[in-house]
């Protein structure tokens, strides 16, 4: 790599960085500037949410609302990661029983996840077991698809020199069938993370003692618009950190991956 | 060694059967170099898979070592044509050489000595970590050959192995599998289209003919057993066997069997 081309990646680099931070900075401002003088009861200035933040969120509700509804989206999410993952590498390495199962997977993927609230509120009630299982619910489907998909997707050459040299059971799929459905796996999470997001509010909003999304319809009932705006703020960073450490351990996970693109591309 | 008895191959499609492998019957002894040359099309690839396992005959058998194989047998490698897919791009050279020896149940001293020797006897003793993304074509292939190697296989398949590599590294890749052969002693099936490496390579050439496929000579190749680019290349009874081949591969495209 010549020094110009350090140069230059260098420059990539800030400018990202720059734009990743600055783009969200300026999006502030305007709103600070075009709130401020906002006497709308609805529409409060971005000052007087920002100053009810802090005596709102850091005052136990961080540990009676926001810690409970990450323990939801964790549990949910690594269930439905799980059991996404496992039914797909069995339904991807088998036509048979892809074929079979296909009519029935079509149609509960086309049920919107939001439906099975009232359902399992009849079933479950209306505790922890409920949220959980709707995040599964709606997380489930394009981890599974994706999956399956990866495992269709093996390199038949792969497939055969793995054959060759006996890398069969367990060791065929932990060297060749997962790492090479990989990249379709993390897309399939991807996807789920942000769905698994969405559930967990709405399952907090119909019905529940805590949680954020609780807390934001609470506020909203109780007119206290400020904190409602703060719960929403808060809602949409949590979700934006969620998505950077899913980038970075996607990154980590699939450095080969993105070598292999980058050397297609016909890049160093 | 290797028997290959009768084989006949019939893929069924929808609506259409192709016979790609009519009848095949040959022999190869134990230590043998042998190199299977035939007309693009002409079942070479199907033929191959048969012998490793990986496709069941229609009818007819292939033994190894007095066994008949309906599966990958053990003691058989194979080198693909396609290095770029051949090899893990998730695993580093060293451990798409190690993994079929993690197989193999040897243990972790063992197979670290097998994987060193393998890498360095292929001239790539400093490339242990790189991927194999990472790595010139050449280079890749002469991975998927260390892997071969270092699983000290009785038989040894090669599918094509040169022919996506530029002419260069390819003269230097022949030379290499020679090498390795008249010091490991494994007995190597090769395939090729290409008559020069063919000659140049084998002890025998078994010329086929299009599909559906039959042996239609079976030729040794009377040269000397140390072979050199320059001097085997330019020697005349090179030219002589090079000719007949070249005549065979044009009547097989024709159509004679």
């Amino acid at each position: 790599m010549s020094g110009r081309t350090v140069g230059v990646s260098a420059w990539r680099a800030v400018s990202r960085t720059a734009y990743l931070v600055g783009l969200p900075l300026a999006l502030v401002a305007l709103w600070w500037l075009a709130s401020d003088r906002s006497t709308s009861y609805y529409w409060p200035p971005l000052r007087v949410v920002l100053d009810s933040f802090p005596g709102t969120w850091f005052t136990g509700r961080l540990t009676h609302d926001v810690v409970p509804s990450l323990i939801r989206l964790g549990v949910g999410y690594a269930t439905a990661s799980v059991l996404g993952i496992s039914l797909g590498v069995v339904l991807g390495s088998s036509r048979s029983l892809r074929a079979a199962a296909e009519p029935v997977l079509e149609f509960f993927r086309a049920v919107p996840p939001p439906v099975m609230v009232p359902i399992l509120i009849l079933l479950t009630g209306i505790g922890n077991t409920m949220k959980v299982l709707v995040i599964i619910f709606g997380a489930f489907w394009p981890i599974l698809l994706n999956t399956v998909e990866g495992v269709r997707g093996v390199d038949e050459v792969l497939a055969d020199t793995a054959r060759c040299y006996r890398v069969r059971g367990p060791a065929r799929l932990r060297y060749l069938v997962l790492p090479s459905a990989g990249p379709q796996i993390v897309t399939g999470m991807h996807q789920a993370l942000s769905i698994g997001i969405i559930l967990m509010v709405i399952s907090e909003m119909v019905a529940a003692s805590n949680g954020l999304g609780f807390a934001i319809v609470q506020f909203q009932r109780s007119f206290a618009i400020p904190e409602m705006w703060g719960g929403i703020i808060l809602l949409g960073a949590l979700g934006f950190g969620l998505a950077m450490l899913f980038q970075v351990v996607q990154g980590r996970a699939l450095r080969w991956y993105h070598g292999v693109r980058k050397a297609q591309r016909g890049g160093g | 060694m290797l028997d290959v008895r009768s084989l006949r191959k019939v893929y069924e499609g929808a609506g259409r059967t192709v016979e790609a492998v009519q009848d095949l019957s040959f022999g190869v002894g134990k230590g043998e170099f042998v190199c299977i040359l035939g007309p693009s099309g002409a079942g070479k690839t199907t033929l191959l898979k048969c012998i490793a396992g990986l496709l069941l005959p229609t009818a007819g058998e292939v033994m190894l070592q007095g066994r008949r194989v309906t599966e990958p047998p053990p003691g058989l490698a194979v080198v693909f044509q396609e290095y770029g897919r051949s090899l893990f791009p998730w695993m580093s050279c060293r451990r798409n050489v190690e993994l079929p020896l993690r197989q193999k149940g040897l243990p972790k001293a063992r197979r670290a000595e097998l994987v060193e020797e393998a890498l360095s006897a292929v001239g790539l003793g400093d490339v242990h970590d790189a991927y194999p993304w990472q790595l010139s074509g050449g280079m890749q292939q002469r991975v998927a050959i260390a892997r071969a190697v270092a699983y000290e296989p009785a038989v040894l398949l090669m599918d094509e192995p040169f022919a996506a590599v530029d002419a260069q590294t390819r003269a230097d890749l022949e030379d290499l599998i020679r090498s390795l052969w008249e010091r490991l002693g494994m007995t190597i099936l090769f395939v090729t289209h290409d008559i020069d490496e063919a000659v140049y390579l084998g002890q025998r050439v078994l010329v086929l003919s299009a599909a559906p496929t039959v042996v239609m000579e079976d030729l040794a190749v009377d040269l000397p057993p140390c072979r050199d680019q320059m001097a085997t290349r330019s020697s005349r009874r090179f030219a002589e066997l090079r000719a007949h081949l070249y005549e065979q591969i044009q009547a097989a495209k024709r159509g004679r069997r």
